[in-house]
């Protein structure tokens, strides 16, 4: 998703047999097949990020994700200017920037960081948050096309109850009756079936290559996971993306057996990230970590897409175990096992403005995660895509405050 | 009794949620608190517990900082402010829908800020139409009931339920006439309507019913000959004594409402059904027209044009609280709608936070010059 933080090869051009290669075409090739879609004269749809992709992929449909998007505008820098539009248009700057940013695009229809094609359906699903369904209201009444909701709701509780799995399931399946209905494709379980199985190795795959941190140093940088995610969203249902990710696993697990890495420079600290990106300042952030040794070894993100189910019932329960619709305590301790499963030294947040949800309770969810894995926190503020909500000074500070807490316990421990 | 006194006793209920609360404990009764934006609260009165609504207060956030980022509304932080500040202490439960964001982190934050008040979960369907919605929103009840059996020692009967939505019913009834009443009154003032909505969460449905046809007698006896310009407000809240009082000195009077805490809150009855669970469920299903609740037709945007118009208001006031991005996404579709049809719109920004008003009385007075003009 966005940008690629590392510096571009200057010398050879990328081998095609990479997974960085094969992820990025994936990555690529949804935007282009959906346009190629377009021109054929088919239907083409947008789609949240974690609305069940088995949908639309079973059903052989075309969907373009308006949040990897909106990530990649604002990565390349065009954020502010398609926030100021929706702005001029009476939404509050304190609204998400991806919205903001999505609700420009469908009026302007041009946006040359990032094109794609207009829908002619939308696929929502709030498992990330309520905000998704005004924004998809309102893009669906201004652009006067069909919306399919699926409400996968806020769970309170550690476990995904027998009467939410139902009521997820009859969505589904309304669902996808109302889907052949728009657009006079047919469900086949066989065809189901093969998805499920590569959505499977798919998640596999990154989970094993993301669990490739509890190696000291790690064999990649953890920024890789921002930029690979794209394909967990988008394409995890899809024999490429398996086997991309496969090649990903490989890639790791040689990297740690060469001693090698894709974080350049000595590992002196391992930290978590937390929250999305901060698309806008990616180098930003990026290189502030980098300066002082610091490795992200790993996020949710890492745990967020491992979609394994054994059949329908079940995938109707993994999509209500996503980050943003579980309760603190199993949102904690996902957490508090990927720091400890990766070694990890400190906690960085980002308060992100944009994510009501995500930054609501994490300052009490990160105090507990500090507590258990006896690490330090530290967080700044900042958003997913608006440049506006980011003070590179207050990151720095941070940064370097979290680092020498860091170091004190290392230099305390020899 | 005489209108002046009737507006008295809203007045005092209105302005001292504690003193009720305290009077409700000593006689015995337990409370249990009920947050935005719709609670089962027919089920907790059925179970012979006291629901006391909580919108949260004007006040200063200090401890709900811990928890909060500046960023999320302050209706919900406030709430979280009186819970660590002991205005709730003896209440047996906070129940909280998670309709939106804000709500979810909540009861989050509110298990470790204020442990010594259970919070009780009620997971609404969005998708609130289909029949297979029901059997979803039973269980959100039955969750609610078990938990507050738990926290109250009180049992549950469904025919008790029954006479409860009755008493629900009643008191939507009679609130939908009072909006209709007060808009022949012009001389009720904004701050004294406020106290009738107000007082509405602090005591009993049928003593309020009982009050509010009080007042309605009382005020369909006299006739009024004072004249101000008539206007609709939308909003979550709309309780804040200054902004009221602006809107008072400048000689507006809110002639019909869009307010999730006022009139939202009355416009659906409980139908009946087999049973009081049934009939509660079939009432979430039927609601509609309010920002936190899905619908792709946006069906509200177009009532709002439809509720100025029927009731002769001359311009909207929306009252936006800060943060509250349900509302902020339906304003640009509100805004258009009713300028498509000539109808003046000001957008308000509040927060609970607010001290300093005289930027909304500058608006305030140029939309009265507008409206006038």
């Amino acid at each position: 998703m966005g940008e690629d933080l590392k510096e571009k090869p200057k010398k050879m051009p990328p081998d095609p047999n990479s997974a960085k290669y094969k992820l990025g075409q994936i990555a690529a090739k949804a935007y282009s097949d959906a346009q190629a879609a377009k021109k054929r004269g088919e239907m083409v749809g947008w789609c949240s990020s974690n609305f069940p992709v088995e949908i639309p992929e079973t059903l052989g449909l075309y969907v373009c994700y308006p949040e990897n998007q909106a990530a990649g505008i604002a990565a390349r820098g065009g954020g502010q200017r398609l926030c100021e539009i929706s702005e001029a248009d009476g939404y509050s700057n304190d609204i998400c920037a991806y919205a903001r940013i999505s609700l420009a695009y469908a009026k302007i229809k041009d946006a040359p960081e990032q094109n794609m094609p207009q829908p002619d359906f939308l696929l929502c699903c709030n498992n990330i948050c309520n905000c998704m369904i005004k924004w998809y209201e309102n893009l669906a009444r201004e652009l006067n096309i069909p919306m399919i909701m699926i409400d996968i709701p806020f769970n309170p509780d550690y476990e995904v109850s027998d009467a939410e799995v139902a009521y997820i399931k009859a969505q589904f399946l309304d669902a996808i009756k109302q889907l052949e209905q728009i657009t006079g494709k047919k469900w086949s379980d066989e065809r189901f079936k093969e998805v499920m199985e590569y959505s499977g190795r798919t998640s596999r795959a990154w989970l094993a290559a993301t669990a490739c941190a509890k190696y000291v140093p790690s064999p990649f940088n953890g920024f890789d996971l921002l930029n690979h995610m794209a394909v967990m969203v988008t394409a995890r249902g899809k024999k490429e993306a398996a086997e991309a990710m496969e090649t990903l696993l490989k890639e790791y697990e040689e990297n740690h057996q060469n001693g090698t890495s894709t974080y350049r420079g000595e590992e002196k600290h391992r930290i978590m990230f937390e929250g999305i990106a901060c698309w806008p300042w990616l180098r930003v952030t990026a290189t502030g970590l980098k300066s002082r040794g610091i490795n992200m070894v790993t996020t949710i993100y890492a745990d967020a897409f491992g979609f394994i189910y054994k059949d329908f019932d079940d995938m109707c329960r993994a999509y209500a175990r996503v980050p943003n619709a579980i309760n603190l305590e199993l949102a904690r301790d996902k957490r508090i096992k990927l720091c400890k499963d990766n070694h990890v030294e400190g906690l960085l947040v980002h308060t992100n403005r944009s994510c009501k949800l995500w930054s609501g309770f994490m300052y009490e969810m990160s105090r507990q995660i500090g507590e258990a894995c006896d690490i330090p926190v530290a967080s700044f503020d900042g958003d997913q895509a608006d440049p506006r909500n980011f003070s590179e000074a207050q990151y720095e500070t941070r940064v370097q405050g979290l680092a020498e807490i860091m170091e004190e316990r290392k230099a305390a421990k020899k | 009794m005489k209108t002046a006194e009737i507006l008295e006793q809203f007045h005092q209920v209105a302005s001292s949620p504690a003193k009720q609360k305290e009077a409700f404990l000593k006689a015995g009764k337990k409370v249990v608190l009920v947050a935005p934006v719709y609670t089962p609260e027919e089920i907790i009165h059925s179970m012979g517990l006291v629901p006391m609504a909580t919108w949260g207060a004007d006040i200063e956030l200090k401890q709900a900082k811990k928890y909060f980022p500046a960023f999320i509304c302050s209706i919900v932080q406030s709430i979280v402010e009186l819970g660590m500040n002991g205005a709730f202490d003896g209440a047996s439960a906070i129940v909280v829908p998670s309709l939106c964001d804000s709500l979810k982190v909540l009861g989050e934050n509110w298990k470790y800020a204020v442990p010594s008040i259970p919070f009780i979960p009620m997971t609404y369907p969005q998708n609130r139409k289909p029949v297979y919605a029901l059997d979803f929103v039973k269980a959100g009840y039955n969750r609610v009931i078990s938990d507050l059996e738990k926290a109250t020692g009180a049992k549950f009967e469904d025919e008790k339920l029954k006479k409860s939505i009755e008493i629900y019913n009643q008191h939507n009834a009679v609130m939908r006439k009072l909006e209709q009443v007060l808009a022949d009154h012009p001389e009720i003032t904004a701050v004294q309507r406020n106290d009738i909505y107000k007082s509405a969460g602090f005591m009993l449905k049928e003593d309020h019913t009982r009050l509010v046809n009080e007042l309605i007698d009382a005020l369909q006896e006299s006739s009024s000959d004072v004249e101000k310009i008539k206007i609709m407000t939308s909003g979550i809240l709309t309780d804040c004594p200054s902004l009221l009082s602006i809107l008072d000195q400048n000689g507006f009077q809110i002639v019909t409402n869009d307010v999730a805490a006022e009139s939202r809150q009355y416009r659906t009855d409980a139908p009946a059904a087999d049973t009081g669970l049934d009939s509660l469920a079939l009432k979430f299903s039927a609601m509609d027209n309010c920002s936190v609740l899905y619908d792709v037709e946006k069906k509200r945007v177009n009532l709002i044009v439809e509720q100025a118009r029927q009731y002769g208001a001359k311009g909207v006031l929306v009252v936006l609280t800060k943060f509250c991005d349900p509302e902020e996404f339906d304003y640009p579709l509100m805004k258009k709608a009713c300028e498509k049809e000539n109808l003046p719109v000001l957008l308000v920004e509040v927060d609970r936070q607010m001290t300093n008003y005289e930027q909304a009385r500058t608006m305030l007075e140029g939309f009265k010059d507008m409206l006038q003009a």
